[in-house]
């Protein structure tokens, strides 16, 4: 899977299993009601193991939707 | 070679194939088997790595796992496990929950002062440990991982020095787990078994720890995860090596080299093939089959065996010894066929690839492993590898005369194949069936008899250890655990029937009997004795066709007069009139 955003979603999905595919681009902590801490927690590692990057657990409380998440893996990706 | 193979189970699965496996849904119908896991932290992914490996395990069952966790709480959380009557509870126990000054998230101090407290108050808490997991253990089985992350410099000793405190730690730490291990129904994940997965410098991430009160690393979860799975559930052992003996069970070609010429000692320089007798020989006292398929001349191997007296393992721990010119898979198949067990509960040793290679095509269940003779640390890593395939939680009463009833059931077939009648045959052979009744008596052999039998196998269900108990302490419950001896010798337990009692009839939901049993008519009597102990008119048997029972199939077909209509019930003047005569002396315990 080379796409990010497919890749990207296949995490979402994981963590995230009641959300359909199409939701999840809009997906963000005030809209899914499973988003708690400890979710933001699973999510983060695995998109850590999955894109190969450090979770920024400095900043990580501001990694609240999926749109968020994107740009910093993004980021990170260069 | 042993870490790889592990890691290609499961130390190489992602995080998100671990939650796509607990995602894939399975039927509603399925029974569900219920994991607690009891720790002091939150367990992110290795709960996520338990759940899945677990479910990878029961492939029949709906694996919930519950988290009895509140965090920094394990005594409290072994009690919630305790109410909530799980099939299983997973534990796991970190220096923290002994005292939290030995995490890296408490600022407790690390005052040289303070270490006695350290010490005195991890005493304390593991003395409240172990009594809420013994109340824990005697519903159902807990399985214990503890102290894998290593302990924070605490005291003022450099780190390459043991400190006394330290040492008290760790011997404290010793006698709790040598306690609870006696325990009926603890098993302890092993450290060693562990270091080899998951090396202490890489388990401890103190970034996750700190900030989010997670102290594994995604490897190490993973470990301890894989680890405490097959604690839960693994294979069940191989029953019996096959073994060759050039270059392999003694270093040397016996035809070339003569009796003399073949060695396993040090002085040969040929010891590891002297560890892999110690080995086999241990095998075989633990109630492993171990046979002989060697192409050599049939006398010298003989004289071998005769003459060399320092052999480490002797011919009395090998049944049968198979030597010949013919080809090893032909030979292979009469040594399964003499074990009357199936071949992929064997195991075949041979140092040659092309003999391997042969015995695989022509028995493709069998397991194969080369004896690497030019390679003493590769032949110890399949020494441990053989290890764990035939390792079991403990060695049973029936294990130790396993080999003995083996020949036996040798000679009784022979002797039964010749001279008189089936009747007069059975009636001298002065058997003895004795059956317990009390659920106390289903002991650890119980339960490996009804998950370990094939072919005399009901319906081929696997039962697990709280399941099974849940069952026996129903009120409705019936239980026969049926031992046998004869002339020959005895054969221990060999059959367990179980089920409910109802109103003029009994349901019969397992009933196994091992194959060393057969040809003795013990089948009948089983069924006579439910007849006549429970007074029931009707008996309803739980039965299902299998790959492999089909020995049962057979006697039911008996039974029933050549129709085997489903679900099989059984009357009682329909079983007298199909029952052949019986000579069974009959014990019932309790009287």
């Amino acid at each position: 899977m080379n796409d990010p955003d497919a890749k990207l979603i296949r995490c979402f999905q994981a963590v995230f299993p009641d959300l359909k595919p199409e939701q999840i681009p809009q997906a963000s902590a005030e809209t899914v009601s499973a988003w708690d801490s400890v979710t933001m927690i699973n999510l983060l590692n695995l998109i850590a193991e999955e894109f190969g990057v450090e979770v920024d657990w400095e900043n990580f409380q501001e990694l609240t939707s999926y749109a968020a998440i994107r740009d910093m893996v993004a980021a990170h990706q260069g | 070679m042993r870490v790889q193979l592990i890691d290609k189970l499961f130390l190489n699965l992602r995080l998100i194939e671990a939650l796509e496996t607990i995602q894939q849904s399975r039927p509603a119908t399925l029974e569900s088997f219920r994991l607690a896991l009891a720790c002091g932290f939150t367990p992110l992914h290795l709960a996520t790595f338990l759940h899945a490996r677990v479910k990878q395990s029961f492939q029949d069952r709906n694996v919930i796992l519950a988290e009895t966790g509140v965090y920094g709480d394990l005594a409290g959380n072994l009690q919630r496990a305790t109410k909530a009557r799980p099939d299983t509870t997973a534990v796991i126990m970190e220096w923290p929950d002994l005292d939290p000054r030995l995490g890296v998230r408490q600022l407790g101090g690390w005052d040289p002062k303070t270490s006695g407290e350290i010490v005195d108050h991890t005493r304390l808490s593991l003395e409240r440990i172990q009594t809420f997991l013994a109340n824990l253990a005697e519903q159902s089985p807990v399985v214990v991982c503890a102290a894998t992350l290593p302990l924070p410099p605490f005291s003022y000793e450099p780190g390459w020095q043991a400190g006394h405190a330290e040492l008290q730690l760790r011997s404290s730490l010793a006698l709790f787990l040598t306690q609870i291990a006696e325990l009926k129904n603890v098993r302890i994940v092993s450290t060693q078994a562990l270091a080899r997965l998951s090396p202490e410098s890489e388990r401890l991430d103190v970034k996750s720890e700190i900030n989010a009160g997670f102290a594994y690393s995604m490897k190490h979860a993973g470990a301890v995860a894989e680890l405490l799975a097959r604690l839960i559930h693994s294979a069940p052992p191989k029953k019996g090596l096959i073994t060759d003996l050039d270059d392999t069970f003694w270093r040397g070609i016996l035809g070339e080299v003569g009796i003399s010429g073949i060695g396993w000692d040090l002085n040969h320089k040929a010891h590891i093939h002297g560890l892999y007798q110690q080995f086999l020989a241990a095998l075989a006292q633990r109630g492993v089959l171990v046979g002989v398929v060697s192409k050599n001349d049939p006398k010298l191997v003989e004289e071998a065996f005769r003459d060399r007296t320092d052999l480490v393992a002797g011919s009395a721990s090998l049944y049968p010894i198979e030597a010949g010119w013919g080809r090893k898979s032909e030979a292979v198949g009469r040594v399964i066929q003499a074990w009357n067990i199936a071949a992929d509960s064997v195991v075949f040793v041979d140092d040659s690839p092309l003999e391997l290679e042969e015995v695989k095509s022509a028995h493709p269940g069998i397991e194969t492993f080369r004896f690497p003779t030019n390679d003493p640390a590769a032949a110890w890593e399949l020494i441990l590898q053989l290890q764990d395939l035939f390792g079991k939680a403990a060695v049973l009463a029936e294990d130790r005369i396993r080999l003995a009833s083996l020949r036996n059931a040798d000679e009784f077939s022979r002797s039964a194949g010749s001279g008189p009648s089936e009747d007069e045959f059975l009636e001298r052979t002065e058997a003895q069936v004795t059956v317990e009744t009390s659920p106390q008596s289903a002991d650890a052999r119980t339960l490996e008899l009804l998950n370990k039998t094939n072919q005399f196998n009901l319906n081929g269900r696997r039962i697990e250890e709280g399941e099974w108990r849940r069952h026996l302490s129903e009120a409705d419950t019936f239980l026969l655990v049926v031992s046998y001896q004869d002339k020959f010798g005895p054969l221990g337990k060999i059959a367990v029937l179980t089920g409910k009692v109802q109103t003029g009839l009994l349901k019969v939901t397992s009933w196994v009997m091992s194959c060393r049993a057969f040809a003795r008519r013990i089948e009948y009597q089983c069924l006579r004795l439910l007849f006549e102990w429970f007074g029931a008119e009707e008996v309803v048997l739980d039965y299902q066709s299998t790959p492999r029972n089909g020995p049962t199939t057979e006697f039911l077909t008996a039974i029933q007069s050549g129709t085997l209509a489903l679900p099989v019930r059984i009357g009682r003047a329909e079983f007298e009139s199909r029952c052949p005569r019986l000579f069974h002396t009959v014990v019932r315990s309790p009287q």
